[in-house]
């Protein structure tokens, strides 16, 4: 038994009023003259016995009478009464994420979690309350009718969703119902990477899964090119995940430039110097399997021509170096465009800048930093060791750092931090190093990392046209990004558009390559795949998955009819307050029908 | 300038005088705290013997009260009804019947003023005390019998005898008795068999006997004193009056019910007891009218909310069997 209002249940103690009455009556202390007393004495006398009964009818008729009243009022809920299932709070959470696409027995498996769901909605009765949550976490409730229509239109994501977070919002929902029975119903793959977090949900919890292993699944694990900006030559790595070997084909825009045969573990490389220009999408894909939709994995490259670079003697030795190397493979040509020098004698932008190599040329280096619209300025130097904190920077130390020092409100681009102070900041047309490149001032210049890292801020950073982003985006479908300013719509390789919530900045919904256009000129890509995690297809059993998510509370089966019993079994309990008010009814019938008995027999 | 009681009593009294020609209102009918709101017992009680002789069907004069005595000479003026014809037509010569008044009736109306007489079960404007009602029918029975030459006489007690006065059918008998009635009772306890006792000694020949009372007593020790009564040859009547809320308890008080003259005290609570308690005075009713019935006694129940015509009648049949 439960009860929607068990605070009605301390109604309850007015029971005890009528038997206090009864058991006090006799030290009533207020007096009423009556004459004929003895006439009262005398039926008391008579009539002891049947009076006696009586009084303890008239107290247990009243007693129950009240008890019936107080539960009725607390509105209690009975198991065993009538048939079918009583009023249940009820939000299925079906599973649409990707992972659901793999094909089971010859059918999606989400065509199963999808039939099963509908099943439990036709079962459900008038006075239940129901909703849907779907694996992106979106919750919807209404009739039954409409929350069918929302189930056939249903689709999967093309991501994993967020299951634990459809599931406290399922919770949420069902808690928030004045039902007695409230109960959460998990139709699922029970994908471990998807259900890798324990969620307690706190409510009777039914989880219907598919009861198979998961099919042999081969994807694609990356797809990167690198560098992102291709000048024009540049290396495409990729990585298939394969119990056996298996087939690939790396596509560029709409040509083909590679296939091959992929093994377990095998790595793919492809060096190329395409002679498309621009922004282009490429994709690595591989056979086909059960699971197709992680066949295919996107990237996005610029390619075009090497940017054109000249350093000063005020740069350093080890600048200059490393400058000779990129050119010499041909990731930078030597020319004008970008600059690497000193402060003092950067004279235009793009450049990257450092401090000047004489202290006493400090003030002309931010004189020239003002002249030139930054606003970074150098500050005190500081002698003091620190580590770095930055992109392919982490563990680089610095022994010798002027602090820089922001005027006005120039944008917080840092790249990298030392002691915890800005130490590479960057802008619009600069990279502002707070040490000499030095290794009296920090061991970058002697790190593996060094070129790479210069070769990024040349061709990322300064390479790329200001406003433009050097590297694409890589997101899954829908999920929160960083949009470069002035961008209205995205558009993929086959012109098709999708455009820009100023307010949302997300990234479309459909896989692929995703053009952030400006204007209408390409200024940036997004690459949206689907999470790796998505493709590993490794599955939580129905009843290890109920246990991790509602332990005592959570019933697991791979019967959809038997998911439908469990799920309205809790909700069996009916509410009990008509055959309350009904049993208080008769209760009163009978207290006067004593009454009535009683004197029609003394009388006779 | 009359007050305004007295101009309620004229009213009433006119009303009265005009109603009884119609039949359709009698004093005797009429609710007894109405009645007793409008005039003082005297004034009162001669309205209501008057409403309930003029509802009888022939003057009690011609009925029981007057006897045949002699003849005597006709004389100009005499009423013709009571001409003999049978010796006008046999003799010719016109004579006229004499009768002769009987007052051979000794009637001793004992009113219990014991302090369970002085209580009402209705507030005060709605109901009369049984004792306040007692004194109003005695006044009224008093009145009646006098009418009718008969000689009446009072006791009243409560737990000794507080009034005692010998029947007499003399005109100033009526004042006296009047003038009793009106003192104040002595609000004590109730000794049944000695005002009996005492009536026997009043009433030495045969003659009546009117016991007015709620009879919170043993039956047991008051039938000796009836059963010496009776056996003196006196007719006995027993009006036994009864507040309504004593003959069907209609408290629901929860509390300790106490009589004020025994300080009984009784905790119940009314609507339980309800049922037991009618039940009980239907048998004491029933005790003292088979009781009472085995003696030869009359026995009626009076409710204090009942008109005095009924229980008038009552002695009026009573009077009307006496030779």
């Amino acid at each position: 038994m439960s009860f929607l209002a068990p605070l009605f249940l301390l109604l309850a103690g007015a029971a005890a009023v009528p038997l206090l009455l009864h058991l006090l009556r006799r030290n009533v202390t207020t007096r009423v003259e009556f004459p004929a007393a003895r006439y009262l004495q005398r039926a008391e006398q008579e009539h002891s016995r049947s009076l006696r009964l009586r009084n303890l009818l008239l107290m247990l008729l009243r007693v129950l009478l009240v008890l019936a009243l107080a539960l009725a009022a607390a509105q209690p809920f009975v198991a065993g009464l009538g048939t079918g299932h009583g009023a249940t709070a009820l939000a299925v959470v079906l599973d649409n994420s990707l992972s659901t696409t793999a094909v089971d027995d010859g059918v999606p498996l989400f065509d199963r979690l999808r039939r099963a769901a509908r099943a439990m909605l036709l079962a459900a009765a008038p006075g239940d309350r129901l909703w849907l949550v779907t694996a992106d976490g979106r919750l919807r409730s209404g009739t039954r009718q409409a929350l069918l229509a929302e189930v056939d239109g249903l689709a999967p994501l093309v991501g994993g969703g967020d299951l634990p977070l459809a599931l406290r919002r399922a919770t949420a929902a069902v808690q928030s119902a004045a039902l007695p029975a409230r109960v959460v119903a998990i139709a699922s793959d029970g994908q471990r990477t998807s259900w890798a977090r324990a969620v307690r949900t706190g409510v009777s919890t039914t989880v219907y899964g598919p009861g198979s292993e998961p099919p042999a699944n081969r994807f694609v694990t990356t797809a990167v090119a690198e560098p992102s900006r291709w000048t024009p030559r540049g290396t495409l790595h990729a990585r298939v995940s394969t119990p056996d070997s298996t087939g690939y084909r790396i596509v560029l825009g709409d040509r083909t430039i590679a296939r091959g045969a992929v093994g377990r573990d095998d790595a793919i490389e492809l060096r190329v110097a395409p002679f498309e220009r621009g922004w282009q999408a490429g994709r690595v894909e591989i056979e086909p399997d059960a699971f197709p939709a992680d066949d295919v994995r996107h990237f996005a490259v610029w390619i075009g021509p090497a940017p054109a670079v000249s350093s000063t003697p005020s740069a350093g030795p080890f600048v200059t170096t490393g400058l000779s190397v990129l050119v010499a493979d041909g990731r930078v040509s030597a020319g004008s465009e970008i600059r690497i020098a000193s402060a003092d004698a950067a004279g235009s932008l793009p450049a990257l800048i450092m401090p000047p190599i004489d202290a006493v040329r400090m003030g002309a280096a931010n004189r020239e930093l003002a002249r030139l619209g930054i606003g970074w300025r150098f500050g005190p130097v500081d002698r003091t060791g620190a580590t770095v904190k930055g992109a392919r920077l982490d563990g680089v130390r610095v022994t010798e750092r002027y602090r820089l020092i922001r005027e006005g409100t120039s944008p917080d681009d840092t790249l990298a931090t030392a002691g915890g102070a800005p130490w590479i900041v960057a802008g619009a047309g600069y990279v502002l190093v707070g040490s000499r490149l030095d290794p009296s001032s920090t061991d970058l210049p002697v790190r593996a990392a060094f070129i790479p890292w210069l070769a990024d801020v040349l061709s990322l950073r300064l390479g790329a046209p200001p406003g433009e982003r050097g590297a694409p985006i890589v997101a899954a479908p829908g999920a929160p990004i960083t949009l470069l300013t002035g961008i209205d719509a995205f558009e993929n390789a086959a012109g098709v558009r999708r455009g820009v919530d100023d307010g949302r900045a997300l990234a479309p919904a459909e896989r692929g390559v995703w053009f952030m256009l400006r204007r209408g000129r390409r200024v940036g890509a997004v690459v949206v795949d689907s999470p790796v995690d998505e493709s590993v297809l490794e599955r939580w059993s129905a009843e290890a998955l109920a246990s991790r998510l509602a332990g005592g509370n959570g019933r697991a089966t791979t019967s959809p009819d038997r998911w439908i019993r469990d799920t309205y079994a809790s909700g069996t309990r009916r509410p009990a307050v008509t055959p309350l008010l009904a049993l208080a009814l008769l209760l009163i019938a009978a207290e006067a029908a004593a009454v009535r008995s009683s004197r029609s027999s003394t009388v006779a | 300038m009359a007050s305004g009681r007295y101009r309620r009593v004229i009213a009433f009294a006119r009303y009265l005088t005009v109603d009884m020609e119609s039949h359709a209102l009698r004093a005797d009918l009429h609710d007894p705290a109405a009645l007793a709101n409008l005039g003082h017992i005297e004034v009162a009680a001669r309205w209501i013997v008057d409403g309930f002789l003029s509802g009888l069907h022939r003057s009690p004069r011609k009925g029981f009260s007057v006897e045949f005595a002699d003849y005597r000479p006709y004389q100009p003026g005499d009423d013709l009804r009571y001409v003999d014809w049978k010796i006008a037509a046999r003799a010719d010569r016109w004579v006229v019947k004499q009768y002769e008044e009987e007052t051979n009736l000794r009637a001793t109306l004992v009113l219990d003023v014991s302090r369970s007489m002085e209580w009402r079960g209705a507030p005060a404007a709605q109901r009369l005390t049984k004792l306040a009602y007692a004194e109003q029918l005695v006044a009224a029975l008093a009145l009646l019998l006098l009418r009718q030459r008969d000689a009446v006489g009072l006791i009243r007690f409560d737990d000794v005898v507080r009034t005692s006065i010998p029947p007499r059918a003399r005109t100033t008998q009526w004042r006296r008795l009047v003038g009793a009635l009106t003192e104040r009772a002595g609000g004590r306890a109730s000794d049944l068999a000695t005002a009996l006792g005492q009536a026997a000694r009043l009433v030495t020949r045969r003659g009546m006997v009117l016991l007015v009372s709620d009879l919170l007593v043993d039956v047991d020790a008051v039938l000796p004193a009836l059963r010496g009564l009776r056996t003196a040859g006196h007719d006995i009547t027993v009006f036994h009056v009864m507040d309504p809320a004593e003959r069907h308890f209609r408290l629901t008080t929860e509390a300790q019910y106490e009589d004020p003259e025994t300080r009984l005290a009784v905790p119940a609570a009314g609507a339980d007891v309800r049922a037991a308690y009618d039940a009980t005075v239907d048998t004491v009713v029933r005790e003292w009218r088979d009781a009472l019935g085995a003696l030869g006694a009359g026995y009626e129940l009076v409710l204090t909310d009942q008109a005095y015509a009924i229980p008038l009648r009552r002695a009026f049949d009573l009077r009307q069997r006496r030779p």
